[in-house]
């Protein structure tokens, strides 16, 4: 009891109702729109509201399917939520377009997760049917035994190298709302307790990362948005959902409502307070994995190690270097509190802005001349020189809690021979300093920016300022504390810029530092590192040992274990 | 007689089809289509004995999720294009099964597809461990043995499809963007895949490099109609080379420059010596040497971003090209001169001939 009331104190705090009462919100937010569009159906039905219009609706939709797997996921929530209230014509064209037309199965993890699902529940729905009746041209019992046996190897998959798809600030709505299915709506109680424990490993994955509802540290994808304004994005969303933290998008998200309406899975206690807790700072480091790597590489899936160091102020989160994921990638930034992050842009970081055939040829199957058009057709900053998202292969990062040391090695020849270094306006202070340092403040968190290279300054639209500088060999050092720590800006100011440091440029860039938090960090491009002691989970809060299968989450005297050992299809 | 390409008046009449027509595109119409028709001289433009089949999509504002204009697989039927199958956005091949040309085999982004009824009827015959198919090869010597080209290895059947295991024991790193069956040593085989050339002597069983290792990246393959020991490889920057002796040893056209990338190459059925190649920076080249040189047959093309080049069988001289999301060009003299034949906006990824005749 005692408990329960400090987790409902802790999502009051952020001024949030109940769970339940945030997931009814999220329902009739979008019963009452007018969109004519198949979300609005779903709400409707799952209100048990207006089923003649739902069906007179969901026929219209119907004549001209589009949209591959993410068609089939509003459309099977559609047959489950229809419950007898759709009318006989209805029924039967939502059927009859798993006939009639071929939704892709696409060519990421987020794709193929959503394409299985519902597969593997339209055959459950409609089982014994024979191959005329599916655009796969396979059986019921076919399509429905596949997609089982591609969920299940994702889901071990997940649980011993993680997931490629990892920590993502829009696609985690993709991995919480087919799961949120297949809780809800697998008649196999084996499918059904394993979608949940999944849903909880990705709820802590997600919660031991956020910031009063911003997802931070580094991330497999995001986007030109929400990699600088940090609220904007559909895991902020997800974060008041589910932990009742932060904000939620105006309307909230697609993705969001598709998770309401189906399990609407409540976090356990335990990671609420994970996701709430950050009463003392800690670091946590986890382990994922690459997207498929299709050439120029002898393993498909490359180890990712991530290192997040979270205060009630501010986080800093990173990853160890390379490109682990194409165009979207964002390896590192400090990111801090605000009372209301909502149209802020609270957040630092640098990149190096890579635009490369090679990247796209590693990840994607497609030929030279025309892949780099084909992504800049739907992901416009892939190849501008001012972008700020995306990563490089001339980019490693060392990070030691609130430190970080980001080296550029970049030769000769490269496609944008600079880095960028992105300082929002949204600053309480901002200072170059004669000592090499840029100080600033945002929030209750002190930054120091040490460039190792010259530069200059940017215009970024939408506001901000871009640092640029087109030296090869380059280096970021960020150092970070709480303005409480210290009793003035010009104290800490004077601390950092009398910290030891010793850079080298040639033959590659090397960095001795000694951290604010007393640490000796000798970082050099290129150098060996030895992740062998890294877990896949590692923190106060939570630890898996590396093939256990097993996440322990644990909050004062609380402990879950999360347990995907008995997994088929291991 | 058949009219020359150049005494036709092509009249790029659009009609738009009714929803109640859709049973002329088959499996998977809805809505309205475009559809190219040509005057009744360029009637019956497939070869005599052959079916012309195009594979590819109408690509232009296309990402997965978006609405996807009728693309996939169409066939050339009386002078119109008409769609085979479903929608799909990546076809990357054709191939057809030897005992009954009826049915094809589609290396499809999800999967192989068999393709019945002449294409119509659909059936994904791979699962979820073997994706983003680049190329499908139909055994002759073996009813029912089909190999797949995969982004990580080789892919066989020998039931037609109901089965499928990995054959790919020898490659080095595993991407593999073409495969063939050497049509006259059954057991034989090429790959082409991103460490270079391999060859297999038992059915796919075992793989290993062949050539001098000189080149990386292969495109695409092709065996000489006219002599069983001659091929053709396209390659990514290392030019287009040639064997004479099986596949065994190669050498490198020098005709053709280094550093761009050949998507297809070609040998004409009808004129021993006559081959072509396409890229996206000569667009299309052809010689009447078997490679010794080459002249430029890209005037008259929209541009020279070209993915694909095909001869049809029967016709001498007679040659196809996909010019990127611009259309397919025909030409009746191999490329000296072009006439738009259909399919506006499209990425053609392969042209296949496929007999009308059960053998």
């Amino acid at each position: 009891m005692r408990i329960a009331l400090l987790v409902l104190l802790g999502a009051m705090a952020y001024g949030a109702p109940p769970f339940p009462d945030r997931v009814k919100q999220v329902i009739e937010t979008n019963a009452r729109l007018e969109n004519g569009s198949y979300q609005t159906i779903a709400a409707r039905l799952a209100l048990r509201r207006d089923p003649e219009w739902c069906s007179r609706l969901l026929l219209e939709l119907l004549r001209e399917p589009t949209g591959d797997m993410f068609w089939m996921f509003p459309v099977t929530a559609i047959a489950y939520l229809d419950r007898g209230q759709l009318t006989p014509e209805a029924r039967t064209s939502l059927r009859g377009a798993w006939k009639t037309y071929m939704p892709y199965r696409g060519d990421t993890e987020n794709h193929w997760l959503l394409y299985y699902s519902t597969l593997y529940l339209m055959a459950q729905k409609y089982p014994n049917e024979p191959g005329e009746s599916w655009f796969t041209g396979k059986t019921s019992r076919e399509n429905f035994a596949e997609a089982e046996s591609y969920l299940y190897h994702w889901m071990n998959l997940t649980v011993t190298a993680g997931q490629g798809e990892y920590d993502c600030t829009h696609y985690l709505g993709v991995y919480v709302l087919p799961l949120s299915y297949l809780a809800a709506w697998a008649e196999d109680p084996r499918m059904r307790s394993a979608a949940e424990r999944m849903l909880e490993w990705i709820m802590a994955d997600f919660a031991v990362e956020t910031l009063d509802g911003l997802y931070v540290g580094a991330h497999a994808r995001t986007d030109d948005v929400q990699v600088l304004e940090k609220w904007n994005g559909v895991s902020s969303d997800l974060a008041w959902i589910l932990f009742g933290t932060g904000y939620p998008l105006p309307g909230f998200s697609y993705y969001g409502f598709f998770y309401c309406v189906a399990r609407a899975y409540e976090p356990p206690e335990v990671i609420v307070r994970i996701a709430t807790d950050r009463s003392a700072p800690y670091t946590h480091r986890e382990m994922k994995r690459t997207r498929h790597r299709w050439r120029f590489n002898d393993v498909r899936n490359g180890p990712v190690y991530k290192t997040t160091y979270m205060t009630r102020d501010y986080a800093v989160g990173s990853d160890q270097g390379g490109i682990l994921q194409p165009i979207q990638q964002h390896r590192w930034d400090v990111t801090w509190a605000l009372e209301d992050p909502r149209g802020k842009r609270n957040t630092i970081f640098s990149l190096h802005p890579n635009s490369s055939v090679h990247e796209l040829q590693t990840y994607f199957t497609g030929m030279p001349d025309f892949l780099t058009e084909a992504v800049v057709r739907s992901k416009k900053s892939y190849d501008s020189p001012d972008k700020f998202l995306g990563g490089s292969p001339y980019e490693e990062v060392m990070q030691d809690r609130d430190t970080l040391i980001a080296l550029y090695n970049i030769p000769e020849g490269a496609r944008f021979p600079h880095i960028n270094g992105f300082f929002p306006e949204d600053l309480d202070r901002f200072e170059e300093h004669a000592s090499g340092w840029i100080f600033a403040q945002g929030g209750r968190a002190y930054i120091a920016y040490r460039p190792l290279a010259p530069y200059t300054w940017a215009v970024v639209a939408g506001g901000g300022r871009r640092l640029v500088s087109p030296h090869l060999r380059n280096g970021t050092i960020l150092q970070v504390a709480a303005v409480s720590e210290f009793a003035s800006f010009e104290e800490f100011k004077a601390k950092v810029a009398a910290l030891p440091l010793e850079v080298r440029m040639a033959p590659v860039p090397s960095v001795h530092f000694r951290s604010l938090r007393g640490a000796a960090l000798s970082f050099t491009f290129g150098q060996a590192r030895d992740f062998r002691a890294w877990k896949p989970f590692d923190s106060p809060f939570m630890e898996s040992e590396r093939g256990s299968r097993r996440l322990t989450l644990r909050h004062g005297a609380l402990r879950r274990v999360v347990d995907l050992s008995d997994l088929p299809g291991r | 007689m058949r009219p020359a390409v150049s005494q036709m008046i092509p009249a790029m009449r659009v009609r738009r089809v009714r929803h109640g027509e859709c049973h002329r595109f088959g499996w998977g119409c809805v809505g309205w289509h475009l559809v190219l028709l040509l005057t009744a001289g360029a009637l019956g433009l497939a070869g005599q004995n052959a079916r012309l089949f195009v594979s590819g999509a109408s690509s232009k504002g296309y990402v997965v999720g978006a609405k996807l204009p009728p693309s996939g697989v169409f066939e050339l039927v009386g002078g119109e294009w008409l769609q085979r199958g479903f929608t799909h956005p990546a076809i990357a091949s054709i191939d057809y099964d030897r005992g009954d040309p009826n049915v094809l085999y589609l290396a499809g982004g999800n999967g192989c597809i068999r393709a019945t009824e002449g294409g119509r009827k659909w059936r994904i015959t791979t699962s979820w461990d073997m994706t983003e198919l680049l190329d499908v090869a139909v055994d002759p010597h073996h009813a029912g043995t089909v190999f797949i080209a995969l982004p990580d290895g080789i892919a066989r059947t020998a039931d037609g499809g109901r089965t499928w295991r990995r054959v790919e024991a020898g490659l080095a790193r595993k991407f593999t963007k073409t495969i063939r069956v050497d049509r006259a040593r059954a057991g034989h085989l090429l790959a082409g895949t991103e460490s270079g050339l391999f060859a297999s002597v038992d059915n796919g069983g075992t793989w290993r490099r062949t050539g001098d290792g000189g080149v990386t990246m292969i495109t695409h393959l092709a065996q000489s109609p006219h002599d069983e020991l001659v091929w053709l490889a396209g390659t990514q920057g290392d030019g287009v080379v040639r064997s004479d002796d099986g596949g065994r040893t190669w050498r490198r056209l020098g005709a053709l420059p280094l550093g761009e990338t050949y998507y297809q190459v070609a040998f004409d059925p009808g004129a021993k010596g006559r081959v072509a190649v396409c890229g996206w920076k000569g667009g299309v080249r052809v010689s009447e040497d078997g490679g010794g040189t080459f002249a430029e047959r890209s005037a008259g093309l929209p541009s020279k971003q070209v993915w694909s080049v095909a001869f049809e069988p029967g016709r001498p001289g007679r040659l196809l090209a996909g010019v990127h999301e611009e259309a397919v060009y025909a030409s009746d003299d191999a490329g000296v001169h072009w006439t738009q034949f259909g399919l506006p906006g499209w990425i053609v990824t392969s042209f296949a001939f496929v007999p009308e005749e059960r053998r």
